[in-house]
């Protein structure tokens, strides 16, 4: 029963308290592609994400009946930092959508036009006489704002002193941006205003380094969830070896917010759920310590557990393997292991991909074979004039010319495609941001499949990684039978990083089972990260000259081997491996996506 | 000289290309779409007082096409030269666009015509024709993703002077739009700077970046009466992509200037 009343006087005096306009309310997510489209082009670092920015506390003066409400204590301002700009999640400070969403576009832009903020109160200012004077187009736009931001600034009759003298500055600051230098000091804060782009927070802390959120076990995962909006986080100096010694005050309870100076021994529970507990939380200690206690113990445990490994298919097969110094094949040297993700659910497509997806599906769709004239047919509809001509003219002519025809034939598109993708542990590494390798050739992998199924071509996805000469795990995701759907794409999304590299098996491998196909022309991709190494002696040189032996290989028996990387430093060792135009390097990694069903355009010769 | 196609130098272009003439030796140009290079190979056609036969490559063009092809006429069939025989017997400038287009068998041709020997052989006539000492062969392509694995084979490009274009500089490109549209020069500055804010999109959002003859476009459908807004709509943001996102977003863009 308290509850409900609570519930109700919650409703009640917050509806009271409210100062915004909930049916204009326009959502980031809404905009943000145009955002960023436009923070880009404004000349906003093109490095820097967009995303949601969390409500920060302010003490500004609050009416009797928001104090009541609790509300009015947090206002999400716009401010940028290193990696992204952030921007209030939702806006509804002005009674027309239309109002809100341009507000969106100008903090944009006065973000663009101010990428480091020194004084907020004189910069913004400045920037914003900047902004309309590079761009006279916004001033109307922004003249608009200004006045309903003046309609939603207190009244100068409520406040007094101090307090009235700076809310007469900012007001003027507003009206005639630059015509005032100086802010007068008065109790609090004063009101956020919309309009303006604020430092970041003080305690704001980017981590020292990758590896501080990596080693963090399964952190990346939980990162994620926290959506939209980013928490204020504070570095806590837990390095020293002794542990706290803790006076406990039995009249406090300590709970998630509280940072504690003690090592507690901690059973991992699992019913606690740390990532709601962390949306509730103002501010996250984060340890200074470069690992996390779990991670310390982690080792190598070899294999994963064989119930919650995928389902390995068959027995397994024996391959053959190149030792450089005996120059011969070690025969049946590898097991490789074909394995299928049999728990991977069927997915549909995700959301960020779903745009560039239909654009690579359209344009591959103009690759079904369609009805040609062909030159120079023994027999046909219409007489080819040129051959004609050409038979004429030439000056040792046989007697008689059969090739006189044009004909309208049936030429099919002959070529199947073979992407072997390198699943090996290092694609774990991060890219700039919050992506890793493994998520880029995730993309990749998905948009590449989408395309293709566009254009009808049959292809074949595999992946690979490896634990010595024993287990070279070779993860079928879609073969050339199966047709591309939901569960196809649900294992492509489901792929985990995992283990090393040998790479000539898996080329072995995957030679043989393009063989099967019968297409004239057979492409065998390769999506890599780096050389192909594993912990017995297959590195450096052997590696190199076990994966150089699998290409040729593969080369003599009437395939095309390509190898696409995002390794910088491929072009060290690629052109001895692939030769010189058989391999090319994406040198920015998040372009992978969109270039791998490009090049395959330009390597079966459609590339327009 | 007085109907002189305009040229705005933006570095020694125009010296070298001269130097290169003078020495008989065959020229490439790359750069990216519209920033003005077949306006330069014309320019300095005029200034060196040489035809200029230009050829758009695409992807069936085929040595055929360039050397030339018998026809057939009231009397029987006859020979037709090809453009760039044309200019190997006359002593023209041929200049073959884009010619990573074309297909492989045309570098075949150009082979012999671009190193010391400077001839052609036409296999089809048998003959076998000495360049003449004013024929000048010039190539242009576009350097980028979409050409990934287009670009001109190494033994190609090294028979070849070369030289890179980009865009020009805002001041010179407000002279240029000025020039070519007729616009005052306020509204080609406003013109230029959105222009360059789309450039900074090429790669992340758009394919190709606007072009200064696109610019130039847009000047003259306002110089012709079309609103500042509609003229960009329809130079600066149709062209450039078909997303109804990117579209939204490039018309904020404009917006903002006009």
């Amino acid at each position: 029963m308290e509850e409900f009343v609570g519930e109700l006087w919650h409703k009640l005096i917050t509806r009271q308290a409210r100062t915004d306009f909930e049916a204009a309310r326009v959502q980031l997510s809404e905009l943000q592609t145009q955002l960023g489209l436009y923070f880009r082009a404004l000349g906003g670092d093109p490095g820097k994400g967009l995303e949601g920015a969390d409500s920060r506390l302010l003490e500004t003066r609050r009416r009797l009946v928001q104090r009541l409400a609790g509300t009015h204590r947090r206002f999400p301002v716009c401010w940028q930092d290193e990696r992204s700009l952030r921007l209030p999640p939702s806006i509804a400070c002005f009674p027309e959508a239309e109002l809100n969403t341009s507000l969106y576009f100008w903090l944009t832009a006065l973000s663009a036009q101010l990428p480091r903020i020194g004084h907020w109160f004189v910069d913004n200012q400045r920037a914003t006489l900047a902004l309309l004077e590079k761009r006279p187009g916004l001033a109307e736009g922004y003249w608009r704002l200004a006045d309903a931001t003046l309609v939603s600034r207190p009244s100068l009759d409520t406040l007094q002193g101090a307090e009235r003298e700076r809310e007469m500055v900012i007001q003027q600051a507003i009206r005639q941006p630059g015509s005032v230098d100086r802010l007068p000091l008065a109790k609090g804060d004063p009101l956020p205003v919309p309009l303006w782009v604020y430092p970041a927070p003080l305690r704001a802390l980017a981590p020292s380094t990758r590896d501080d959120l990596e080693d963090q076990g399964d952190g990346s995962r939980a990162e994620e969830s926290l959506e939209g909006s980013r928490k204020q986080a504070e570095r806590f100096d837990d390095s020293k070896q002794t542990d706290g010694l803790l006076v406990f005050k039995l009249e406090c309870l300590f709970s998630w917010a509280e940072q504690v100076e003690l090592d507690r021994c901690q059973e991992e529970n699992l019913e606690e759920d740390p990532g709601s507990a962390a949306e509730d939380l103002d501010i996250i200690s984060l340890s200074r310590q470069r690992r996390a206690g779990a991670a310390r113990i982690k080792f190598d445990l070899d294999l994963p557990a064989p119930q919650q490994d995928d389902l390995p298919l068959g027995e397994g097969i024996r391959l053959p393997e190149w030792d450089h110094r005996r120059q011969a094949l070690i025969n049946d040297y590898c097991l490789l292991q074909p394995m299928l993700a049999d728990d991977a659910l069927p997915a549909p497509l995700p959301e960020h991909l779903r745009r560039q997806a239909r654009q690579l599906k359209d344009r591959f769709a103009l690759l079904r074979p369609e009805r040609r004239m062909q030159r120079r047919q023994p027999q046909g509809e219409e007489i080819d004039l040129d051959a004609w001509m050409e038979f004429c003219t030439q000056p040792t002519r046989a007697e008689t010319c059969h090739n006189l025809y044009l004909d309208r034939s049936q030429p099919h598109r002959d070529l199947a495609c073979l992407l072997l993708a390198d699943l090996s542990l290092s694609t774990e590494a991060g890219l700039g941001g919050d992506q890793r390798v493994i998520d880029v050739i995730r993309d990749s992998l998905v948009l590449f499949a989408e395309a293709l199924s566009g254009s009808r071509d049959p292809f074949a996805i595999y992946g690979f990684s490896s634990i010595k000469n024993k287990q070279v795990r070779y993860q079928l995701l879609k073969n050339f039978g199966e047709r591309y759907g939901d569960e196809a794409r649900g294992r492509l999304l489901a792929i985990k990083p995992g283990f090393y590299t040998r790479m000539g098996a898996a080329i072995r491998q995957s030679t043989a089972v393009l063989q099967t196909q019968k297409a004239s022309q057979r492409l065998l991709l390769i999506l890599s990260d780096g050389k192909p190494n594993d912990i017995d002696r297959y590195e450096g040189r052997y590696g190199i000259e076990d994966t150089r032996q699998a290409v040729l290989e593969a080369r003599q028996q009437g395939l095309q081997p390509f190898c696409v990387t995002i390794d910088d430093a491929g072009n060290d060792y690629l052109p001895y491996l692939f030769g010189d135009r058989g391999y090319t390097v994406i040198s920015d990694p998040d372009r992978l996506p969109v270039m791998l069903p490009r090049l395959y355009l330009n390597l079966t010769g459609n590339g327009r | 000289m007085s109907k002189e196609r305009h040229y705005l130098p933006k570095g020694r272009e125009i010296e070298i290309f001269t130097l290169a003439a003078e020495n008989r030796l065959p020229v490439l140009i790359k750069g990216p779409t519209g920033c003005g290079k077949t306006r330069f190979v014309e320019h300095m056609a005029e200034r060196l007082g040489r035809p200029v036969y230009t050829v758009a490559c695409h992807d069936d063009l085929t040595a055929a096409d360039l050397v030339g092809r018998h026809l057939i006429g009231a009397e029987g069939t006859y020979w037709q030269d090809g453009p760039l025989t044309r200019a190997v017997r006359e002593g023209g400038i041929c200049y073959l666009d884009e010619v990573v287009e074309a297909r492989k068998d045309t570098t075949v041709v150009l082979h012999p015509l671009s190193d010391h020997r400077r001839v052609l052989p036409v296999e089809r006539t048998g003959e076998m024709i000495e360049a003449h000492p004013d024929f000048m062969l010039v190539i242009s392509y576009n350097p980028g993703y979409q050409n990934l694995l287009k670009g001109l084979k190494p033994s190609t490009r090294q028979r070849f002077v070369a030289m890179s274009f980009d865009y020009p500089d805002p001041e010179q490109e407000v002279v240029i739009v000025c020039q070519e549209s007729g616009v005052d020069k306020q509204q080609a500055q406003q013109l230029v700077a959105l222009g360059n804010d789309l450039r900074r999109l090429k790669d992340h959002d758009l394919e190709e970046a606007a072009s200064t003859r696109l610019l130039i476009y847009a000047a003259r459908m306002i110089g012709a009466g079309l609103s500042p807004r509609e003229a960009c709509l329809a130079c600066l943001a149709q062209p450039l992509s078909d997303e109804a996102e990117t579209l939204s977003a490039i018309e904020r863009l404009i917006q903002a200037y006009f």
